[in-house]
């Protein structure tokens, strides 16, 4: 059964919106094996939203899209999800919103939970439903072996973000695909798009797109906007020993180790274009726009590779940045920056560990899924050995239940990992990207700080020019410190203008991180919760087995 | 100290609760046994075994000894070598006291405490010694568990070894053995099982009833040591999990401090939630130990008692067959018949006597499998049943109170 479960990501809201429209930070849906157990399981967690919803299974809060204020630079919001307003339907459907405004809606079903599930949308839309948000759990039928060992659900995340309107944007990253053969193939993803932003050419449709491609448009994002103060989303990591394996291994061999690292990459791939989509000015960007729409293969980004000459022009750049950062102390004037950069600091540092002990946690609950599966099998022969039979039918249910916690752990893992610890990793990886732009800012002060000291050397060597007596020089002079002054003028200008720039893109940026991780965290504990709740369910079966025995 | 006990020891006593201060009353004549205190020295504990009768052989109704656990070995095998007792099951001994992995563990942490903050520090070393306290507390149950089926037994409970042992105020001076000894104890066990191996594989028995159960119990012997082996490697996963939420937890604060008032407050309730639930899932993994692993694993040391009382059996009944044709021969040669006559006549007496035994105990074995796997068993789920319930609401409780943006 192919159940659909999007989750759009709602627009990081300004400052002063509506509080209750809130972010739903990319969920992650337990599916538990059977798809049964598992849609049920979601619907549980999901309070159905009459009305605008008409998903038969999850509800999600809605994306506050007329809330959108029109102002600029919205940094890009955390794959938060929430529902998109039907995009026929410009004036927010007022009841989406009343059902968010009904009380704690955070906390049951009505809380901004995303629900993520495995979405492929089929390219040409979705059996001709008119709606955008198509809540439904989805079992990848086309490719059972990696979406049944990996239950993924794969987040859509959607803004509803831009100047005036209610457009919104989502794009899901699917079907990843092993084309060619040897280490001359790649894996390519399948790229989909529904939107009603007026700049695109249609409202939905799919592109094909390989990893480098990804890289390329990142590069040049990067390469336009960093300097003007943006914060510009980080693209998932290259790695070598992944790839590899892919691209040797054969298709039919794939092991649960490739089948694992190719949902890993598919999920964050998906995330990080949502990120760059709800950044309307990036969103904007030819690049992008070129990416998403153009229906044939994109030049290579050949200078992604890392041993091209580019690619290691690039590594001696980033070398020497890096050398730069740690060198050049800023005189910094403004107190902003300075409790800024440290807060970034020390952010960074502390979701680091984070990270590390919920990697810990995500490996000891694999292992306890693992371990209590071993047990399980182990029960069973007891079971089929024990000749007192009212025991040995307990023992069996034993079996049997043990078997089932196992699932409901193995699910809770994998919970562990995508919402918790690959989410951190985003931001981990975000944090960086902001000292990035904070670092820009940095090398404009440089740029100015050298204007000014060569400003300087100029008029000085007027004044000696003019005291030497020297007319020819002097002009010459003359027209270097004019120069000079003007290059003084535009750094300054230029360095108080990504300052303006940068403040305003961290507003937004801390509002979108704080709900983000409010909703991660939120969703996490549902699933816990969930999880626990299952297994209340699965004890509660067995009393009466145990007792049975006589 | 120890309260509590009660739940760790599977009902041991023919179906009679085994607390510790219960006991069968048996012919009016009462012997209670139990520890009533334990101390824990670098390497060894020491036991006080506590003891109340009403038996007239002994020289006071109430008195107490110390005792260490190599004595308490040394009992189990006056018992195990005693041919009198070759009909029975002799009660399994209790395992050696193991605090190795938790003194390991106290250690690692101890060397990894510069990583970590105050907080995390003390709560990991909070854990880990009350995982100390739980398998000290295990350990004692095992030596009373022990004891009180000696004590229990119509037979047992009257052998002089017995009652040296508990009676003698001075160390029994049961010194391990020293190398020697121990290859020669291994020496005999190595004997013992290939005899076993060959019993098995030559010796017919004549009772049907005691063919299978030997094979029965070998099977299940089998087959409960490996789900004893996962039992316990799921247990300690459990423990890695609910010992991870500490990290997480602290980390969480610390992030909340960071973050500032914005989201200080829903991170402190979070963190909080984490701790609480670790608790909870500590206790799910302790519970699940105690219940599940424990009874399995006693069952595996009773199961391996019933296979060395068939293999006594088998050895009697070889021995009986010998004697027969000791017994034929001699009369063939007419030599030494009445020795011959003599010994046929004694090993068919003990053959039948401990077949006899044999088969009360080993039905016995089977009723007191029964109920201590269904008691365990309804214990652990529904304590598996409460701590979820508890942690769900944990969860919900956290969920509802975490303030509205």
């Amino acid at each position: 059964m192919r159940l659909y479960l999007i989750v759009s990501a709602s627009p990081s809201l300004c400052p002063g919106d509506n509080p209750q429209a809130t972010h739903l930070p990319r969920a992650w849906a337990p599916l538990a094996r059977p798809p049964p157990h598992g849609s049920r399981l979601t619907a549980d967690l999901f309070s159905t939203n009459p009305g605008a919803l008409k998903s038969p299974v999850s509800e999600q809060t809605t994306t506050p899209e007329d809330q959108r204020s029109p102002e600029d630079p919205l940094t890009p919001p955390p794959p938060a999800a929430s529902l998109t307003p039907e995009p026929h339907n410009p004036g927010t459907p007022p009841d989406l919103f009343e059902s968010v405004a009904e009380g704690p809606v955070v906390v049951q079903g009505g809380s901004p939970k995303l629900s993520s599930v495995p979405l492929d949308l089929p390219a040409g839309g979705n059996g001709g439903e008119g709606k955008q948000q198509e809540v439904s759990l989805e079992e990848e039928g086309d490719e059972p072996d990696i979406f049944d060992t990996m239950s993924s659900p794969k987040l859509q995340l959607n803004q509803a973000e831009g100047d005036g309107g209610d457009e919104f944007i989502q794009i899901t990253v699917s079907d990843p695909q092993k084309i060619g053969d040897g280490m001359s193939s790649y894996m390519a993803y399948k790229v989909t798009t529904k939107t009603n932003v007026s700049y695109f050419r249609k409202k939905h449709w799919s592109v094909m797109r390989r990893f480098s491609d990804f890289l390329g448009l990142h590069r040049k994002l990067v390469e336009k906007h960093l300097h003007s103060g943006r914060v510009i989303p980080p693209a998932p990591e290259k790695s070598a020993i992944g790839t590899t394996k892919i691209k040797l291994g054969s298709d039919k061999n794939a092991d649960s180790g490739s089948l694992d690292f190719i949902e890993r990459r598919r999920a964050a791939l998906e995330r990080y274009m949502n990120r760059t989509s709800t950044h309307p000015t990036l969103r904007a960007d030819p690049d992008f726009r070129e990416f998403v729409e153009l229906d044939a293969e994109l030049p290579r980004a050949t200078q992604t590779s890392a041993l091209s000459s580019a690619g290691v022009l690039r590594l001696l750049n980033r070398v020497g940045e890096t050398v730069n950062k740690m060198t050049f102390k800023m005189d910094e004037s403004d107190q902003w920056f300075e409790e800024r950069t440290q807060q970034i600091e020390s952010l960074d540092a502390q979701l680091r560990k984070l990270h590390a002990s919920m990697e810990r946690l995500v490996n000891y609950r694999r292992e306890l899924a693992l371990s209590t599966a071993a047990f399980a099998k182990a029960t069973a022969v007891l079971s089929s050995v024990e000749e007192h039979s009212s025991l040995s039918r307990a023992l069996h249910q034993l079996s049997e239940s043990t078997e089932r916690t196992q699932t409901i752990h193995h699910a809770q893992a994998d919970a562990d990992f995508y919402v918790l610890s690959e989410n951190t990793k985003d931001y981990i990886q975000l944090i960086s990207a902001v000292k990035d732009v904070f670092h820009e800012r940095v090398k404009t002060f440089q740029t100015w700080q050298h204007a000014q000291i060569t400003l300087a050397k100029k008029r000085e060597a007027k004044a000696k020019a003019e005291l030497a007596g020297r007319m020819d020089k002097v002009q010459q002079a003359q027209e270097e410190v004019t120069e000079w002054e003007g290059k003084v003028e535009r750094s300054q200008e230029e360095f108080e203008r990504i300052s303006r720039a940068i403040k305003k893109e961290m507003e937004q940026f801390d509002v979108m991180r704080v709900k983000d991780f409010r909703d991660m965290v939120i969703k996490y504990l549902e699933d816990l919760m969930t999880s626990q709740q299952q297994i209340i369910k699965v004890w509660e079966t067995f009393i009466p087995e145990a007792k049975a025995i006589s | 100290m120890m309260d509590g006990m009660e739940d760790v020891l599977p009902s041991e006593t023919n179906g009679t609760k085994s607390g510790r201060s219960d006991t069968v009353d048996l012919n009016d004549s009462t012997l209670q046994v139990d520890i009533s205190d334990a101390l824990s020295e670098r390497e060894k504990v020491k036991f006080t075994v506590h003891t109340k009768t009403t038996l007239p052989d002994y020289a006071k109704p109430e008195f107490s000894v110390v005792r260490q656990h190599e004595e308490f070995i040394w009992l189990h095998d006056r018992f195990d070598e005693n041919e009198d007792y070759a009909g029975y099951i002799i009660p399994p001994p209790p395992p050696r006291p193991d605090f190795d992995a938790s003194r390991e563990k106290l250690q690692k942490l101890g060397e990894g405490e510069g990583s970590m903050t105050k907080e995390e520090f003390s709560k990991m070393k909070q854990e880990l010694e009350a995982e100390y306290l739980a398998t000290f507390k295990k350990t004692v149950a095992m030596h009373e568990v022990f004891l009180t089926r000696l004590a229990q037994h119509t037979v047992f409970r009257n052998d002089h070894n017995f009652k040296v042992f508990l009676e003698y105020e001075q160390d029994l001076s049961v010194r391990t053995k020293n190398k020697k000894e121990k290859v020669e104890g291994l020496f005999k066990s190595f004997n013992k099982s290939t005899d076993e191996i060959l019993l098995a594989a030559t010796q017919k028995d004549v009772d049907d009833y005691f063919e299978r159960e030997k094979t029965f119990l070998l099977e299940y012997h089998m087959a409960i040591k490996d789900a004893t082996t996962k039992a316990d490697k799921m247990t300690q996963a459990h423990k890695s999990v609910a010992d991870s939420y500490i990290q997480l937890s602290s980390g969480l604060s610390q992030l909340g401090t960071i973050e500032g008032p914005r989201l200080e407050k829903f991170i402190n309730k979070v963190a909080d939630t984490f701790e609480k639930a670790r608790k909870v899932e500590g206790r799910v993994s302790s519970d699940e130990d105690l219940k599940l692993s424990d009874t399995l694993r006693y069952y595996v040391r009773d199961g391996s008692a019933a296979k060395d009382l068939l293999y006594r059996r088998l050895r009697c009944l070889a021995n009986y067959e010998q004697a027969n044709k000791n017994l034929d021969r001699a009369r063939a040669k007419n030599k030494d018949v009445h020795a011959a006559e003599l010994a046929q006549q004694n090993a068919c007496e003990k053959f039948e006597h401990i077949s006899n035994k044999a088969k009360e105990e080993l039905n016995d074995l089977k009723a007191r499998r029964v109920t201590a796997f269904k008691k365990n068993l309804i214990e652990l789920a529904e304590l598996e049943l409460k701590h979820a319930k508890a942690q769900a609401q944990l969860l919900k409780s956290c969920l509802q109170s975490l303030p509205e943006e």
